[in-house]
């Protein structure tokens, strides 16, 4: 199992910066409110160039195509590193797979047409010479995005779309799924986080996102991710007396014991 | 007089291919340099559906230059309000601003291609009224953010003067037409009793370039041309919006193109610095170089930048709007 980082709103150029150098697999932009999520994506995206970027995307409201062109803007900033978690809100399981079937064919190299519950693409409303179809562009850099889900209706979305569901809660994950990410909170203190992370990977989960306790210096927080939990969960029977032994010496620099 | 320069619109065209993740990179390189060579703000522009990517959603391409700069100010010119919903706009406007120290601008317009109100499903007879709405919700909810509109007309740039909103006049609109717009913002500030206390600005797009070299003035005004090729085949018309008869890419396309390349300030240095001068003299406080042009390849993007960092922009520093 992996672990990545979800940021705090606000802060997501040097958290995620931060997730990086400590070598997580990526970041969780989670905050931020309807509007605002792109927006904090780009700023995590441009402080890295490695991680992946996950972005709680909140769908119910506005247009699939107008945030399908957000994100497929956003992942180019980003050098195709964004997934996302749409978040489907108060949408019940039908409109939350006709939302997120929309953003996927806006992503795809074909003109999008659509008649669904929900929405008309392209609306036909101004008559006589309206198209038949829209190209949604750019595309995203990536030849798909990676979807994962969230909300309340995530679950039974997910059985009408096959996408994987950022779980709450060990118990929630599908061992069947290759990707079954999920979102813990940590307490700061190493055995209660050690019980937390490993529970989640024994319950199959394969990218775990930690959320650190308010109030708490990240970087220091994160010494403990990377030198004991992420090596824990990341193969079976991690030989512990590697990250319990000394930090290798600091290089002290020519000439400095002369 | 204060300078911007714009307007990226990160394409990948037929004539001057790129990959999208380039445009984006170039895009954050180019808003480091021009906060390097003391631009005051840059521009982005916004379009949807069209086959080069042309940008559709400025507020995450504002964030990616925000999150590289530390006094640059990025502004949208112009973000399509009626095809968004403004509160969402708001939130996204709120975030950049938050996360920046305060450098972001909000410019807004109306919008003009059929397909991209039919795509969002938007009326486009809606336009002008989704507009207001926007507006009206954006002044509650990020009054701290400057706002800007796009206009061509003396009345939609009077109605943003009574607001108290700054406006962005178009590049192809001829000096004479900018003289006019000017004098309609300010007194639209003026008959509705100087909102805010002070005078919004007016800026406006200007197609200038500095050269001592006759073949490289040729090249930038072909440029320029190609440039309005685009607007022509986005099917861009002042007439469709108004009563300004000039500029219709529509009805006469070399009549159109022949008139946009006509507005270029192009020459010595000290050309250039008469031609912004009466740029000013016609009201306009904030003057936005139209650059990034197709065809103009980066290194000529970056030599134009510098040139009109050390040989212009010292030279019109204290110079005030008339």
């Amino acid at each position: 199992m992996r672990l990545g980082l979800a940021l705090t709103a606000g802060d997501e150029g040097p958290g995620a910066a931060l997730a990086e150098a400590h070598g997580l697999f990526g970041v969780l932009v989670d905050g931020p409110a309807a509007g605002a999520e792109a927006v904090a994506a780009a700023g995590a995206a441009a402080a890295t160039e490695a991680v992946r970027i996950a972005v709680r995307l909140r769908l119910g409201h506005e247009h699939p195509v107008t945030l399908a062109e957000e994100i497929a803007v956003l992942d180019n900033a980003a050098n195709g590193r964004i997934v996302v978690v749409a978040d489907v809100g108060r949408l019940d399981a039908a409109e939350a797979a006709e939302d997120v079937t929309l953003l996927q064919r806006c992503w795809a190299a074909r003109p999008v047409r659509h008649e669904g519950i929900r929405w008309r693409v392209p609306a036909g409303i101004d008559g006589h010479d309206a198209p038949e179809v829209v190209e949604v562009t750019p595309k995203p850099a990536q030849v798909a995005v990676p979807v994962w889900l969230a909300g309340a209706a995530a679950a039974a979305a997910s059985e009408r779309l096959g996408l994987p569901v950022l779980a709450d809660r060990p118990e929630d994950c599908d061992r069947d799924r290759l990707v079954q990410p999920g979102l813990v909170d940590l307490t700061g203190a190493l055995e209660a986080d050690r019980g937390a992370v490993g529970a989640w990977r024994d319950a199959g989960a394969t990218h775990l996102f930690v959320r650190l306790p308010g109030g708490i210096d990240i970087a220091e927080s994160l010494v403990a991710v990377s030198r004991f939990l992420a090596p824990e969960v990341g193969m079976p029977s991690f030989p512990r007396v590697i990250a319990e032994s000394a930090t290798p010496a600091a290089w002290p620099g020519r000439g400095a014991g002369a | 007089m204060r300078f911007g320069v714009g307007l990226w619109c990160l394409q990948n065209t037929a004539t001057v291919p790129r990959h999208h993740v380039t445009a984006y990179r170039e895009l954050r390189e180019d808003a480091q340099l021009a906060e390097r060579l003391g631009f005051d703000s840059a521009w982005l522009s916004e379009h949807h559906f069209f086959y080069d990517g042309y940008c559709p959603a400025l507020l995450p391409a504002a964030a990616t230059m925000l999150a590289v700069t530390q006094r640059l100010r990025v502004a949208t010119g112009m973000l399509l309000l009626p095809l968004q919903d403004p509160v969402r706009v708001g939130a996204g406007a709120r975030a950049l601003a938050d996360r920046s120290g305060g450098r972001f601008d909000l410019g807004v317009g109306l919008g003009y291609r059929d397909v991209e109100f039919d795509g969002k499903g938007v009326p486009r007879r809606q336009r002008a009224a989704r507009l207001a709405a926007g507006l009206e919700a954006l002044e509650s909810t990020v009054s701290d953010v400057p706002l800007w509109i796009g206009s061509a007309t003396p009345t939609g740039v009077a109605r943003a003067g009574s607001r108290g909103h700054g406006v962005l006049l178009s590049g192809a609109n001829p000096l004479p037409l900018v003289r006019e717009l000017a004098a309609a913002h300010r007194h639209g500030w003026d008959a509705a009793g100087r909102p805010g206390g002070r005078r919004p600005p007016i800026a406006a797009l200007r197609n200038v370039w500095v050269t001592d070299d006759a073949a490289e003035r040729e090249a930038v005004l072909d440029w320029v041309r190609a440039s309005y090729v685009l607007y022509a085949g986005l099917g861009w018309s002042v007439a469709a919006q108004g009563e300004t008869s000039a500029m219709d890419f529509r009805r006469d396309v070399g009549r159109a193109l022949a008139d946009a390349v006509g507005t270029t300030i192009i020459g010595p240095a000290p050309a250039v610095v008469d031609g912004l001068r009466e740029v000013a003299e016609a009201g306009v406080d904030d003057v936005v170089f139209r650059l990034v042009i197709e065809g103009a390849p980066r290194t000529a993007l970056h030599d134009v930048m510098r040139r009109l960092s050390e040989e212009v922009m010292p030279q019109l520093a204290g110079l005030d709007a008339a």
